[in-house]
């Protein structure tokens, strides 16, 4: 209920901002929304967002035919065509009503490039300056010439933003948002320590829908609260013995973006099987650093270098051997008893190392995986069936490692 | 021959390699540090099946980058010293590592450069710093792993070997427009130099301009079926030949191994950071170049102001999202010109053509109409 609360109230007032003439920024979605609180009235939409929720309402395909009408290939990343095809149509039958018209677009690349491509194409077809944070991918952990490099963007961000809306950027309102959102972050990172009880307290379902605030609301006060509120009920409900899959028999892990379009489905079925996916590269990144999973501490010296230093606080912008490394941490840290590598045709960036990753995971940790077909956000690239007899195969692989290791138990007594 | 084959023989009098890709390295610098540079891509030739690059990546990979994993990997020992990458992509960015997984159980493995080229444009953000401290790192690098050192005198006569080699390429292509020689000649004239040395690439070029070199037929007579081809492949065999047939005549190419490779050098200088600023700065405009977006179409229309080509056929490499983002609205303002235009796929399941006959017969119908 909070959390549709607060989805509603950001988009309300990010359309009624913008009506009443707010500076409108569209975002990609690891761009540091605080800079942007740093401006009394400047808002951002987070089209990726959308996209996600639009998937999550059942309009993505939908959507994306409209794009594809328009010559988009239907190989491109799911997310961009819904948003193209919501776009083209003026906000019709988008769950938000669309997104206000931007005055400036601010993509990535690091997170992923073809960002650039797509908010490329409303640069060129409505004339809109586009932002181009370029970001060096991390196959180690940063550089500081890399953090260098990505501090003088922002200030580039905040120039660009002066120049364009006419305000000054207020540095103390920015630190206030910095820390809001820092503090919005250690709370998640409590929400999420609720999957390393057994049997978890969370479904990675929940995870996945409570990411959606971080990317509508960063560096607001409601922000760290309703995170705060969040991770208090969810350890009390811990406390209480209340589980969302109380016989809880396989703890698995997920590897890439949520099927947004199946997490009411997915959710039940596991849990008809007492198999419970209690944690997700995609989620217990939020907040870390590249080849971590515990918070990445701010001191509070310099907000702008926190920023850059957590720039590629998201999966994608990490090399294999990084990936490797924090999901290590997070098999070991929760109990994961085997992974499913969601293999997505929208998301090359997220899925075109995970044959090696599956392999790694498999061989050295001696952790049983499968990888299943996905699509992020296009219902109509997706086959249930054939993504449970994967899952299926999974739980009977993690059964199979349990009795042979009760027999080597059985044989050594 | 086979690219292997070609590298090995070169072995012989070579002491350093270095295989690169995308398609835009600093070859110049590496020639310069005593390396054979080789560019791989357009591997089509040469790799036909994925028995390694499936084990690594999933189907939905672009046929480059199956390929490019597939060839590296089967790559004998002992002909490849270095591998070098830069970021043009996210599927390639994925692949050092990916790469480095597939050659765990080589003894030689070949050491992997990696360098980040700025994608932001230089009016937005000021760039030269960080390019300058990464072309530097790479030099500081490569001395390290190779006991090589650099030199700006050797830098220059790099310079003047790759912009001869440019400016060859010019003119065999302006050959092919004039019907003096094939497309399907100059397209293999072009990947051969992917994998040639840069002095034996030159000389063929030069032989091949030398012995053709007969008046062009009709030298101011542009053909009407005149086109403009693009994408990050030159097209198989099989459609270049189904172009000929057709009397489709290529006036000018925008491919990624061809023109967008070729058409600039920078002025003379020994100092490679000032070199590359302006080479990347002034680079034809490739979509994997995010900074040069905003100059594509420009250039595009510049080619068909330049070649009066009267269609434009988009070769789109099936999964290669950077050029598709791109073709809707370059279809659209080409049309708006008055320039028809056909959008072919290809994918590494359908290379024979069949697929598209129908619709190039049209289109030649279309253009001569």
């Amino acid at each position: 209920m909070r959390l549709s609360k607060i989805m509603q109230n950001d988009y309300l007032r990010l359309h009624q901002k913008a009506e009443k003439g707010a500076f409108v920024v569209w975002i990609a979605i690891v761009v540091p929304a605080e800079l942007f609180s740093g401006f009394e009235n400047v808002v951002y939409a987070v089209p990726e967002s959308h996209a996600a929720m639009s998937a999550g309402k059942g309009v993505g395909p939908l959507q994306c035919e409209k794009a594809e009408n328009n010559g988009y290939s239907p190989d491109l990343c799911s997310y961009a065509r819904i948003d193209l095809g919501t776009s083209f149509d003026g906000g019709k039958d988008s769950p938000t009503f669309g997104l206000p018209k931007p005055h400036l677009l601010i993509s990535d690349n690091n997170n992923c490039s073809l960002l650039v491509k797509w908010f490329d194409v409303y640069h060129r077809e409505w004339g809109i300056p586009h932002f181009i944070l370029d970001v060096p991918f991390c196959y180690e952990t940063q550089k500081e010439e890399d953090l260098r490099y990505i501090l003088s963007q922002y200030q580039d961000i905040i120039k660009i933003i002066e120049s364009m809306s006419g305000q000054r950027f207020d540095y103390y309102r920015f630190i206030e948002a910095v820390q809001n959102s820092h503090e919005a972050l250690f709370h998640w990172k409590r929400f999420l320590s609720a999957a390393a009880h057994k049997p978890s307290g969370i479904t990675v379902f929940d995870s996945f829908v409570q990411m959606a605030p971080f990317l509508t609301s960063r560096g607001t006060k409601e922000l760290a609260e309703h995170y705060r509120l969040l991770a208090d009920e969810t350890l009390e409900n811990v406390s209480r013995g209340i589980f969302p899959v109380p016989d809880e028999k396989y703890r698995l892990l997920w590897d890439n973006i949520a099927p947004w379009h199946q997490l009411n489905k997915m959710s039940a079925r596991l849990a008809e099987l007492n198999a419970n996916i209690i944690a997700a590269s995609y989620t217990y990144c939020m907040g870390s650093v590249e080849g971590e999973i515990d918070l990445y501490n701010y001191d509070g010296a310099d907000p702008l270098r926190y920023l850059a230093r957590t720039q590629n606080f998201s999966v994608c912008p990490h090399g294999l051997e990084l990936r490797f490394q924090s999901m290590k941490k997070a098999i070991a840290s929760m109990g994961i008893d085997g992974i499913i590598f969601a293999s997505n045709r929208s998301c090359k960036v997220y899925s075109l190392m995970q044959m090696d990753l599956l392999k790694r995971a498999t061989d050295s940790l001696g952790v049983p995986a499968v990888m299943i077909d996905i699509d992020h956000a296009d219902a109509r690239k997706y086959t249930e069936e054939n993504v449970f007899l994967r899952v299926e195969a999974l739980l009977e692989l993690i059964d199979a490692k349990r009795n042979a290791l009760a027999r080597a138990h059985h044989k050594e007594g | 021959m086979h690219a292997f084959d070609e590298i090995k023989a070169l072995r012989k009098d070579i002491s350093k390699t270095i295989g690169c890709f995308p398609l835009y390295p600093p070859l110049e610098l590496f020639h310069s540090m005593g390396f054979t540079p080789f560019v791989f891509w357009d591997l089509r030739h040469f790799i036909n099946s994925f028995n390694t690059a499936d084990k690594h990546l999933q189907a939905y990979a672009c046929s480059v980058s199956r390929r490019l994993v597939e060839f590296i990997c089967s790559t004998p020992d002992d002909i490849i010293d270095a591998l070098f990458m830069y970021n043009a992509c996210d599927t390639l960015r994925n692949l050092p590592e990916i790469i480095n997984c597939c050659l765990q159980e080589k003894v030689n493995k070949p050491r992997i450069f990696k360098m980040h080229i700025p994608m932001a444009p230089e009016e937005q953000t000021k760039t030269t710093d960080y390019l300058s401290g990464r072309i530097t790192a790479l030099i500081r690098e490569l001395e390290e792993s190779f006991g090589v050192s650099f030199s700006p005198e050797r830098f220059r006569q790099s310079i003047a070997l790759y912009r001869k080699m440019r400016l060859l390429n010019e003119k065999l292509e302006k050959m092919v427009a004039q019907n003096i020689i094939s497309y399907n000649l100059f397209s293999l004239i072009t990947r051969k130099g992917l994998f040639a040395k840069i002095e034996n690439h030159i000389e063929e070029m030069e032989s091949i301009a030398a012995n053709h070199s007969s008046s062009p037929k009709n030298k101011h007579d542009v053909p009407t079926a005149s086109v403009i081809i693009s994408g990050i492949l030159p097209p198989p065999p099989s459609l270049i030949d189904a172009l000929e047939n057709y009397e489709i005549r290529i006036v000018g190419n925008d491919i990624a191994t061809q023109r967008r490779s070729y058409a600039y050098t920078p002025g003379d200088t020994g100092d490679p950071c000032l070199y590359y600023r302006d080479f990347y700065h002034h680079h034809f405009p490739c979509p994997t170049l995010l900074y040069k977006s905003d100059q594509r179409l420009a250039a595009i229309k510049n080619l068909i102001y330049n070649t009066r080509a009267r269609g434009f056929i988009f070769i789109g490499e099936k999964f290669c999202e950077y050029e598709y983002f791109e073709i809707p609205y370059l279809e659209k303002k080409l049309r708006e010109m008055g320039v028809f235009t056909l959008h072919l796929e290809i994918s590494v399941d359908d290379e024979s053509g069949a697929n598209y006959m129908t619709r190039l017969e049209a289109f030649a119908e279309l253009l001569k109409s």
